[in-house]
């Protein structure tokens, strides 16, 4: 026998298991970090046919959310503003800048302009802005503080775990109803008192206005 | 992680931008910068790579991308916004406009749902007067008409596609030629409408063109009602029924709920008047003459079955009869000579002279209270008959009014055919319709329609008609055109577009508008126009209302007073004495009987694929017409299910399979219109054959519903047929569970005392006391789950269920079902998440000791059919709180959700199709193929068949947003609408903001069955709101559950049905005959000494059951 198997084989069993045990692990551990979307999705940031910048229109300017974003309040589809809102402004403001000129032509043509997703949750989610926004929770929840960028990323993972995080406690972070666009408000300036406050008040709120915990198949897919 | 932006398109249509002078110029140079995504050089490697390098480059490359797993980044999307925004859209919430879909004489009120500016779903517009909010199932299809790939999208000329606008204008051309010559030579071919402005425009035609000729030809014509009552009262009157009055109701072969035109309101008028919420109230009783299986039939307190043409007799006598026994009042004079003729064509009936005694003293006892109807199959004569039985019985003015009509205006089909033979006719426009196809086959159409020299066709497809036209206009759908119509009450509604023509065309209106030269030949301003010329006080403001409303409040016509007494009985008399009696049929002399079918109609919907795969509701037979026979002429001709035959008549000849229908008369021969088309879609020409058989060639336009002396000659060939349902008794077990009325008096909670659960011993007790179910409740096991806001329940009223299947259409539609082609259904893999189950009973003396062991191909010989009690119970998932299928799935696919709803998470669904063996109503679905994304017709060829992309746009539009859309592999079922329920909780939320006020009012949630049904059958509601419809109507006490004794706490419970038979009559049961079955091995489920042995629910007496046991005997 030992023609057919020299000794060294006595050996290949255990390095077999042991090495797919370690490219197991490999795999494993590769898996959860690069194939989950807090990594292939957090800081997705395209570039936009127009270089608009939220930093300076939402936290500058102070325009409130819902000025472009106008059905957020009615629908589960938050849109995108049409040209013709965006010329509300710039047709006094800025009216020649090059970086304007494909809003412009949008605007006297009618050919829409291709702004590139961002955000997105698969086709089998069925997520609805207006109850959340109606509700007590807040933009910068899911999208993260999108009056400091200039270019918009992708600031949260998306994954259903993340969803169901909140599902699971509301209370952590409902807010009062006039605060939902006020992106930077907290409780309180200091974070551990905010921390506080919200789990407090938190649960004060979810408790008034009965806020449903839901963690069912039926609250997202139909 | 940017990527490169996207290039913008330059406008197709607005001024054009160059980005550079040389794009400007053209050049050459600039061509190929453009070809080249780089400029020349910076992509080249110009060290020479050999093929070594390059491997290693790539498998570097590789590693990279697979370790950055920028592959995996799910492909750029781009959001697309308008660029100015139209006032008032909201993108994401759907909205509804009211509109109507025109049938013949008639119209059905419509909400239709856009959503992003499609119409995806049709539901009855409750508001208007008549409807309720029911619909049928035509109206629930046709949305799926507008978005059949098949229908005509091109003009054509000689066959050759040209531009719509060369059609247009030479209509132009067409109306200054016949405006010179004042319509000399031309004719028009239309079917019949309600529209006023086709009316408007036809009596311009007639004024302006006075030679021109206008015919109207229905396949199926529900015109003799108004034919006879014209007749009987010397003027033009449409009758308009309130059956919901109507105590007492004798159909003469009228199949009111069914396939007679405005059975969505004929339901609604007969379910109020036959529901019984408490012992005492008032049910309406039916007395049904016939020779058909029909869905009024199935319905009957009494059902006499004669053949067709035997029912002008057996009117004859009920007549007859009832001039004996009423009189005729102030015209009893009158009538002396006709009573004893109606009598000599009584005694040719085949009907017991009590039969006809004791419905007739029934009738008159309920005067006022009664009516009698006659159906389309039926002669003049019969219809006579009718109106002069509700004259006698006082019906008139009561049960049914008669408000203006007008005369025919227009000629008939024949008239038609002999102006094309003489030559007269130059120009022959066809205004919808398929005459090659359905035209009565003594007119040999075909060749009548070459004789005109140019033939312009206006049709929804390129079908048998538009062979050899010189012109084929595509028409539009009437969710793409403006339009009008009236209700057969008289009421005006609109027709309005949801959007704008997917292939262009005309409407009908437009086509006439054009040929007449009017300024605007556009459907809204014609409509406009008329609306302006005949409603009173008609304004801007009016008009909005009208389209909002979808009808005009108060414009139904005011009811003429005529009484008896106006009834002209010297000029109806001629008609009915001269009227035929009929031989009756024998094996020799076979009566054929042509019917609008209940899934294609007359053929229109024969390219529509719920349609063909909707089970009669009847036969239950999908994708096919059958010769439908009875048991002994079956037997007499020595044929069976799904055997070819010959149907021969005088000289022509088809040929079809065979389907033995119970119930149905001897030596009849039903026949359904609307099969086998020679020139029809993919899905009326399912593979390139068409489906079913074309019977059109036997009918002809003196015989066009019932032709005698046919024969049948058997083939020896078969033909695969797919029902499915395959067996037709309950043998006995008590899943739709019935008593008579006055056992219902009784004992209205009788249903309590049938099946297992009545017998308590038989359910496994915990330590508690209380039985054990065999499945968990979810929660008991984890009461957090429970939501203390909504728990959701549905019920479903068998006293007011028909069976007439809107539900099921509206279910697919809802619910994006999809059709999976008749050879899976014959593997019993169709898709319907709701099904109508339909079981015949024939009591225990004629079931004369057969057990349900026998095939289900016995059945057809077995004697007990001939004479069927019919049931029909809607079946869907029961969302039972400890549900089997739960307990059974490997991946919590199926699992319960906090408000009591039975969910499926498709994601999670492996296939594995566990929950569907353990589910005991067998509602799960499972998709064994991607219906949804190959072509039906190669399904089995898997991802290598590719469905056109053509038809994928144009089919995806039918679908509901709100709902996914399932891929092979995973089971699918019903949802109870949870789409509807989210949004309807997201609603209410939205508007609560910083309340709690969060719990949905009652009504506000109904879903798509529940909104369809026109019998109000079905409830849906929260059980936790004691003041809900469904939580009062479950403690009706003819609630229960379909299997009960399995203890899984179904959430969708049954009212039992009632059935109201005359105690005088011949043929009266002292039970129903699904009860008497049951009853022979359970016990009599209405004896004192049953029920209080067993009590109700689920308490169990061991030791008073066992003798009870040993009473009812053998059911262990």
């Amino acid at each position: 026998m030992s023609d057919i198997f020299p000794k060294w084989t006595n050996k290949l069993p255990g390095q077999i298991i042991l090495g797919g045990l370690l490219v197991g692990a490999a795999v494993a551990v590769g898996v959860t970090y690069y194939a989950t979307p807090k990594y292939t999705r957090v800081g997705y940031k395209p570039v936009q046919p127009v270089a608009f910048s939220h930093a300076i229109h939402a936290d500058q300017l102070g325009l409130d959310c819902r000025y472009c974003h106008n059905a957020v309040e009615k629908s589960w589809y938050s849109n995108v503003p049409a040209s013709s809102v965006c010329m509300n402004c710039h047709n006094q403001v800025l009216k020649d800048d090059p970086k304007l000129a494909l809003v412009r032509e949008s605007f006297e043509t009618g050919e829409p302009i291709p702004w590139v997703q961002v955000h997105k949750v698969p086709d089998y989610v069925y997520f609805n802005h207006s109850v959340h926004v109606n509700r007590g929770f807040s933009c910068v929840e899911c999208h993260g503080e999108v009056n400091k960028m200039d270019e918009v990323y992708h600031a949260k993972p998306f994954g259903m775990s993340f969803c169901v995080e909140c599902h699971r406690d509301p209370a952590g972070r409902i807010r009062p109803l006039d605060k939902i666009t006020d992106l930077d408000w907290t409780w309180s300036d200091d974070a551990e008192e905010a921390a506080e406050l919200q789990r407090e008040n938190g649960e004060q709120l979810v408790h008034d206005w009965r806020v449903e915990s839901l963690v069912n198949c039926s609250a997202c897919h139909r | 992680m940017n990527t490169v932006s996207p290039t913008t398109k330059t406008s197709q249509t607005g001024p054009s931008y160059w980005r550079s002078l040389d794009e400007l110029a053209d050049s050459p140079e600039f061509k190929q910068w453009a070809d080249r995504e780089f400029p020349e050089g910076a992509s080249e490697n110009e060290g020479g790579v050999n093929r070594r390098d390059f491997v290693k480059l790539m498998s570097a490359s590789f590693m990279l991308a697979g370790f950055g797993l920028t592959g995996c980044r799910r492909p750029e999307e781009t959001i697309i916004p308008f660029s100015k925004m139209p006032e008032g859209y909201v993108h994401g919430v759907a909205k509804y406009f009211a509109t109507a879909m025109p049938t013949r004489r008639n119209a059905i009120p419509l909400l239709a749902k856009s959503a992003d500016g499609r119409p995806v779903k049709l539901e009855g517009n409750a508001e208007h007067p008549l409807s309720g909010g029911g619909t049928d199932t035509f109206a629930q299809a046709s949305l799926l008409n507008l978005y059949d790939p098949d229908r005509s999208r091109q003009a054509l000329h000689s066959g050759e596609v040209v531009d719509l606008g060369a059609a247009t204008s030479h209509l132009d051309s067409l109306a200054d030629k016949y405006a010179r010559n004042r319509g000399q030579g031309l004719s028009f071919l239309a079917r019949e409408s309600s529209s006023p402005t086709r009316r408007r425009l036809q009596a311009e035609l007639k004024s302006k063109l006075p030679q021109a000729t206008w015919h109207e030809y229905e396949p199926v014509s529900f015109g003799a009602t108004a034919a006879a009552a014209e007749l009987a009262f010397g003027r033009a009157v449409n009758p308009s029924y309130h059956l919901n009055k109507a105590e007492r109701i004798i159909s003469l072969d009228c199949d009111f709920l069914g396939d007679e035109e405005g059975s969505y309101s004929n339901i609604k008028g007969f379910a109020d008047g036959r529901a019984v919420e408490k012992p005492g109230d008032h049910m309406n009783r039916l007395y049904v003459v016939e020779g058909l299986m029909t869905l009024t039939g199935s319905n009957a307190d009494h059902r006499l079955r004669v053949p067709t043409s035997g029912v002008f007799a057996v009117a004859a006598a009920l007549l007859a009869e009832a001039l004996d026994q009423v009189g005729a009042g102030a015209n009893d004079s009158q009538i002396g000579a006709l009573k004893n003729s109606l009598k000599q064509i009584a005694s040719t009936a085949n009907v017991s002279s009590e039969w006809v005694a004791e419905a007739v003293k029934d009738l008159a006892s309920h005067k006022g209270h009664s009516l009698v109807l006659a159906g389309y199959r039926q002669p003049l004569a019969v219809h006579l008959l009718a109106l002069a039985l509700n004259a006698v019985l006082g019906s008139i003015g009561e049960t049914v009014e008669f408000l203006a009509g007008r005369s025919a205006a227009a000629k008939s089909i024949s008239d038609l055919k002999a102006a094309l033979d003489s030559g007269s006719v130059e120009t022959l426009v066809l205004v919808g319709g398929n005459p090659a196809y359905d035209a009565p086959a003594d007119l040999n159409w075909v060749d009548a329609q070459k004789k005109a020299s140019e033939v312009i066709r206006l049709g929804y497809y390129d079908d048998e008609s538009s062979t050899g036209v010189t012109w084929h206009i595509p028409e539009t759908h009437f969710l793409e055109n403006w339009g009008d119509a009236e209700t057969s009450d008289g009421t005006r509604v609109a027709i309005q577009p949801l959007i704008a023509p997917l292939f262009g065309g005309l409407s009908d209106i437009e086509l006439i508008g054009r040929l007449l030269k009017l300024e605007e030949p556009k459907g809204h301003a014609l409509v406009r126009a008329s609306y302006d010329q005949e409603v009173a006080g008609a304004n801007d403001e009016g008009w909005k209302k009208f389209l909002h409303d979808g009808f005009v409040a108060n414009s139904a016509a005011s009811p003429l007073s005529l009484s008896a007494d106006g009834f002209q009985w010297s000029a109806v008399a001629p008609s009915i004495l001269n009227a035929e009696t009929a031989t009756p049929p024998s094996i020799e002399s076979l009566e054929l009987v042509f019917h609008r079918d209940a899934s294609m109609d007359d053929g229109q919907f024969n390219n529509n694929g719920w349609m063909q795969e909707y089970p009669d509701p009847m036969t239950k037979l999908t994708w096919d017409n059958v010769a439908l026979l009875s048991r002994k002429t079956a037997s007499a001709l020595n044929v069976k299910n799904g055997e070819l035959v010959q149907i021969n008549l005088s000289g022509a000849s088809i040929e079809g399979p065979v389907w033995v229908q119970p119930g149905l008369a001897d030596f009849t021969v039903g026949l359904a219109l609307g099969y086998g088309r020679t020139k029809a879609g993919r899905i009326g020409a399912f593979k390139g054959e068409s489906v079913g058989f074309n019977v059109n060639p036997l009918r002809t336009s003196n015989a066009p519903y019932i032709a005698p002396a046919a024969s049948i000659k058997a083939t020896g060939q078969t033909h695969e047929l797919c029902a499915t349902q395959d067996h037709w008794s309950m043998e006995g077990r008590a899943i739709v569970r019935e008593a008579n009325l006055e056992q219902f008096n009784e004992k209205p909670d009788f249903s309590h005392n049938m099946d297992l659960e009545a017998h308590g011993a038989h359910i496994p007790n915990a330590e508690d006391g209380l039985p054990k179910p065999i499945y968990q409740h979810p929660y008991n096991v984890r009461d957090s789950l429970k939501s203390d806001i909504h728990q959701w329940g549905m019920t479903i009223d068998l006293n007011r269920c028909v069976g007439c299947s809107a539900c099921v259409i509206a279910c697919q539609s809802e619910n994006n079902i999809p059709i999976v082609g008749k050879e899976q259904v014959g593997n019993s893999r169709e898709m319907h998440w709701m099904r109508i189950d339909r079981y015949y009973s024939g009591g225990v003396e004629a079931k004369d000791g057969l057990n349900g062991l026998e095939g289900d191909s016995d059945q057809q010989h077995q004697r007990w059919i001939d004479d069927p009690q019919v049931v029909t119970q809607p079946m869907l998932c029961q969302h039972c709180e400890s549900a089997p299928c739960e307990s059974v799935c490997p991946v919590n696919a199926t699992v319960h959700d906090h408000e009591g709803i039975n969910v499926m998470a498709y994601n999670r669904c492996v296939g594995t199709r566990y929950c569907s063996n353990n589910c005991a109503w067998k509602v799960r679905r499972f998709n064994f193929f991607d219906y949804n994304k190959r072509p039906l017709e190669a399904l089995y060829e898997g991802p290598l068949a590719e469905r056109s992309k053509d038809d994928l746009d144009i089919v995806a539009m039918a679908k509901n947003p709100q709902v996914t859309v399932r891929m092979r592999g995973v089971m699918e079922k019903c949802t109870f609408c949870t789409q509807r329920i989210e949004e309807a909780k997201i609603q209410q939320k939205v508007a609560a903001k910083d309340s709690g006020e969060i719990e949905v009012p009652d009504g506000v949630i109904k879903t798509a069955c529940e909104q369809a049904c026109p019998a109000d059958a079905i409830v849906f509601g929260n059980t936790l709101d004691p003041e809900s419809r469904v939580s009062k109507l479950k403690a009706n006490p003819r609630n229960y559950s379909v299997l009960g004794f399995l203890d899984t706490r179904p959430r969708t419970t049954y009212l039992a049905k009632v059935r109201n038979p005359n105690p005088e009559m011949p043929d009266y049961y002292d039970m129903p005959l699904s009860t008497q079955e049951y009853s022979e091995s359970m016990g009599d489920p209405f004896s004192d000494h049953h029920g209080s042995a067993h009590g109700d629910g689920h308490e169990a007496h061991p030791a008073e059951a066992g003798s009870a046991n040993g009473q009812s005997g053998g059911h262990h």
